[in-house]
């Protein structure tokens, strides 16, 4: 379905109804999956992802599913991290089924393992223990790799990995295509799939609120001058998002305090100097 | 699966010194590219690429086929990879590696998403009949930067290919043999280009400055020691056709910045190479020019 | 899809932004939800009124302190800024900051009691899975032998290695050392230790996450079951409780078992009291008032957790207690053994006063 964009000049806002600097709603919740050692749900709009973290513990990631997850390595001599995506039937308009060999898919697998290796700390593990994570994809409208990551990085933080920030991950678009060399083209934040089928977009992965940039992923083609304003807006998007993450675990961290479930955390202030 | 020998510890920190000094193994400067060279076959569409010890050959060939029924108005265009055990003994035969599936990704994004080929001009008859073109490479030696060097191989490969004529009447197609009229070249829009940095983690620079240090053209030891890397694919315009940094070690933002600037250069040159490459090519084949072939005096 | 231009309208200024916490400048900025004014909390501020540390919060940049599990300092740089690296609680031990997780797996820690599933059998050693991140060894000769007898370990206790224990066997053990990437070496050399038969194999898994184990003075003992009505005589129930969060539940026998640490024999008399038996897979005949009883600490224990209480033994005997006097409350009622739901949060609402 083609999608009119020339109507964003008009009125400045995006076919949702967003501002370009917007973010969609988001929703999450950590803890979903009592059976799993650390398990997550994230809405990003309607892009909707279950993360299942098992592990770490010592089973091989080769040999139990091979092609149906990719592995990297965390911090030189530590844990291995496995990644496995599933695309429910379900997930699109057009119930299409995926196999397991779409190299879409193994790329974004081999992608996300490797981001999250830089984000989780390995060594206190060992490089005999392996971290797995299984991403479903339940309903997917765009910036699909910025909520797996998002998610897996929830669904780690819920397992008690240690890492060294959240790997946060956001997506930002150009309001014209490359066809109109408009020097005028406003960045846009958090696409929705009407907008990436049509807008030249990419997806930044940064760790926490920092501008350092652990992935990062174009692939449709947009002027190099456009390049730093659709990272600074990502970038931007990656700073909601990790607010949002962390409000989230606050959130569960305070109920369960209240509860009596974990003890009552110890404040270090400057005072303790005894 | 046999695994590639990883390095010795004390070669991976006498590289990486070496590099966070600004020094490398054989002597070039951290954003030269070793010596390359494209060579064209006798036959059109054969590109042979030899980047410092790596070596690559893309072979384009074009048959006609039914188009796919969902595009009924373009034609089929397909990018093959094969990476044998004649490269390196850690790729097997008839499995796919990661390096192969990142690499045949690469490619496909760069190549065939950017509309570097036009598909449209490939279509013969709607729906019926079209033009499949397959692009075959073979990596004859890997020795680091697979990716520039293959997509340079594809790239120039394609633009060097002639499909034979076609012409339709009514409802009879034609296809010419190079005898009857001369092979045409195919609707190329524009030439991409992958520029792969590789990064080594941080130096300090100053007082609680760090500045990451990255390398162009790795090679195969390079490579298993980088921390993380960032291929970026231009074009000589200035339009980036796809970024991907794929995970790997957290790299300031305005780094990349001054990489995707700094690709921009590389690929403007390697642009100059191989248009160069192919005016020389096409002078040797067409030795004389236009006034031999007007000529009509017999060889005999 | 038609889209429907109302009057067109002059573009809207700049939103101002309230947020003075983010650097950027006024052209980023991204907005979680719309229009509405969210005093989004400045991240680096929210130590002292939350009790709660994420991942990447900044725990304090005294030099004072040193770091502890659950922290991070940054690697090469000069400053001495310690950062949380987990979600969860800050505890100071005199001068060392260590956070909480929420919710882990288990990590092994010297002296712990813990229960294990053989997943593996090599030539001198098993391997054992505790819950943790790396399987546990458990070496042939930290094992007793069936009689007591102290020797060496041959060859032919090598080849009939499986005779003590097999795959998918449980067992009770001690961790006996650790190994530099945490993996643990347990050690079976005492009465109370040794395979496990007649009874049930419940796990919860981790530590935190809301109830589970803890570690405590006695994480092994003895229930005594003769209070309930339908018991005849004086039956008794073993529970261990591993600190991994993998418990076991089984039918008393006197002299035996993990609980019966007070009364064991000393070292001297080792060789009586180990029989020949101890490692026989063959369950003993278990009376059905006892299986029953096991049944309902199980359904006390599963209550427990999903409640989010900690598991130890005053808790599990209370919560006994608790269940039978509510199976008591209602004769009728066949399905008094189930403490899931409601009846499970009547429970331990009644063992916390609340």
């Amino acid at each position: 379905m083609p999608l009119d964009t020339s109507t964003y000049n008009l009125a400045l806002l995006r076919v949702d109804g967003r501002r370009w600097n917007e973010l969609r709603d988001q929703r999450g919740q950590m803890g979903v999956q009592p059976s799993a050692d650390g398990s997550a749900y994230l809405q990003m709009g309607n892009t909707k992802i279950q993360a299942i973290v098992a592990g770490p513990n010592e089973r091989d990631a080769s040999k139990t599913n091979s092609s149906a997850s990719t592995a990297a390595t965390a911090g030189g001599l530590g844990a291995t991290v496995a990644v496995g995506i599933t695309v429910a039937p379900f997930a699109t308009v057009d119930r299409k089924r995926r196999g397991r060999n779409d190299k879409r898919l193994q790329e974004m697998q081999t992608t996300l393992a490797a981001a999250l290796a830089a984000a989780v700390q390995g060594q206190a593990y060992g490089p005999r223990s392996t971290i797995h994570v299984s991403l479903h994809v339940l309903s997917q409208d765009g910036s699909l790799l910025a909520a797996l990551v998002n998610a897996a990085s929830l669904a780690l933080v819920d397992a008690g990995v240690p890492m060294t920030d959240y790997l946060v991950a956001c997506t930002a678009g150009s309001t014209s295509s490359y066809a109109a060399a408009d020097e005028a083209a406003d960045p846009l934040l958090d696409l929705n799939t009407q907008e990436e089928q049509e807008l030249p977009f990419l997806t930044l992965a940064t760790l926490g609120a920092s501008d350092k940039v652990v992935a990062m992923v174009c692939e449709s083609r947009v002027q190099l001058a456009r390049l730093e304003g659709m990272m600074a807006t990502a970038a931007d998007g990656c700073k909601g998002v990790r607010d949002f993450l962390d409000r989230v675990v606050r959130e569960k961290g305070e109920i369960m305090v209240q509860e009596g479930a974990v003890g009552r955390g110890e404040v270090v202030s400057s005072m303790d100097l005894d | 699966m046999p695994r590639e020998a990883e390095p010795s510890q004390n070669e991976k920190d006498f590289v990486l010194k070496a590099v966070r000094e600004g020094h490398r193994l054989d002597a070039r400067a951290l954003d030269q590219f070793r010596p390359l060279d494209l060579k064209f076959g006798d036959q059109y569409g054969v590109a042979d690429v030899t980047l410092g010890k790596t070596r690559i050959l893309a072979k384009v060939t074009a048959e006609v086929t039914v188009p796919y029924t969902d595009r009924p108005f373009d034609g089929i265009f397909t990018i093959t990879t094969e990476l044998s055990p004649m490269a390196s003994p850690a790729f097997e035969v008839n499995r796919p590696t990661e390096t192969e599936v990142l690499l045949s990704r690469l490619l496909e994004k760069t190549v065939r998403r950017s509309n570097a080929l036009d598909t449209e001009s490939l279509c013969l008859v709607a729906g019926q009949k079209c033009w499949s073109i397959r692009v075959d490479l073979h990596v004859l030696s890997h020795d680091g930067n697979l990716i520039d060097a293959s997509c340079l191989a594809v790239v120039a490969a394609l633009r060097h290919f002639r499909k034979p004529d076609t012409s339709i009447e009514g409802d009879t197609l034609t296809v010419y043999t190079p005898a009857e009229r001369e092979p045409v070249p195919l609707s190329w829009l524009h030439s991409p280009f992958c520029i792969t940095f590789s990064f080594f983690g941080t130096v300090s620079v100053g007082e609680d400055e760090e500045k990451d240090i990255w390398l162009l053209d790795t090679t195969r030891l390079e490579e298993q020691l980088r921390v993380s890397s960032c291929t970026i694919s231009m074009n000589k315009h200035g339009e980036i056709c796809q970024v991907a940094k794929p995970g790997g070690a957290p790299v300031e933002a305005v780094t990349v910045l001054q990489c995707s600037n700094l690709a921009l250069q590389k690929v403007k040159d390697l642009s100059d190479f191989v248009d160069q490459k192919l005016a020389e090519d096409s002078k040797r084949r067409n030795k004389g020019g236009l006034l031999a072939e007007l000529s009509a005096e017999n060889a005999r | 899809m038609p889209i429907t231009i109302l009057q067109p309208s002059l573009a809207p200024p700049p939103k101002p932004r309230n947020d003075d916490a983010s650097d950027s400048d006024s052209e980023g900025g991204a907005d979680l939800e719309g229009d509405i004014a969210m005093g989004r909390p400045a991240k680096r501020a929210r130590t002292q009124d939350s009790s709660i540390m994420t991942p990447g919060e900044i725990i304090t940049d005294d030099p004072q302190w040193m770091r502890g599990h659950g922290t991070y300092v940054i690697p090469g740089a000069q400053s001495n800024t310690i950062l949380s690296s987990v979600a969860g609680t800050l505890a100071k031990t005199n001068k060392l900051l260590s956070v909480r997780p929420l919710r882990a797996r288990y990590t092994p820690e010297i002296g712990d009691l813990v229960v294990g599933r053989i997943v593996e059998v090599q030539a001198k050693r098993w391997r054992v899975d505790v819950g943790g991140t790396l399987l546990a060894q458990l070496p042939l000769s930290a094992i007793n032998l069936p009689g007591g007898i102290q020797r060496r370990r041959t060859e032919t206790d090598e080849l009939q290695i499986r005779t003590f224990f097999s795959e998918g066997e449980l067992l009770v053990a001690e961790v006996q050392q650790l190994y530099n990437d945490g993996a643990a070496v347990l050690h079976t050399r005492s009465l109370k230790y040794g395979k496990l038969r007649n009874g049930v194999f419940m796990s919860v898994a981790g530590v935190g996450g809301g109830g589970g184990v803890v570690r405590a003075r006695r994480q092994a003992f003895t229930l005594d079951i003769s209070g309930t009505d339908e018991v005849s005589g004086s039956e008794k129930i073993d529970v261990v409780l591993g600190v991994n969060g993998y418990i076991w539940i089984s039918k008393h026998i006197e002299g035996e078992g993990a609980a019966a640490e007070s009364s064991g024999p000393g070292i001297t008399r080792i060789e009586e009291s180990v029989g020949l038996n101890v490692y026989s897979s063959q369950n003993d005949i278990i009376p059905v008032d006892t299986m029953r009883e096991i049944a309902r600490v199980r359904g006390v224990i599963t209550a427990l957790v999903e409640n989010g209480l900690r598991v130890d033994e005053e808790m599990v005997i209370k919560g006994y207690q608790e269940a039978v006097e509510m199976a008591k409350e209602e004769p009728d009622s066949a399905d008094t053994l189930w403490l899931g739901g409601e009846r499970g949060k009547r429970l331990t609402n009644a063992l916390v006063g609340r």
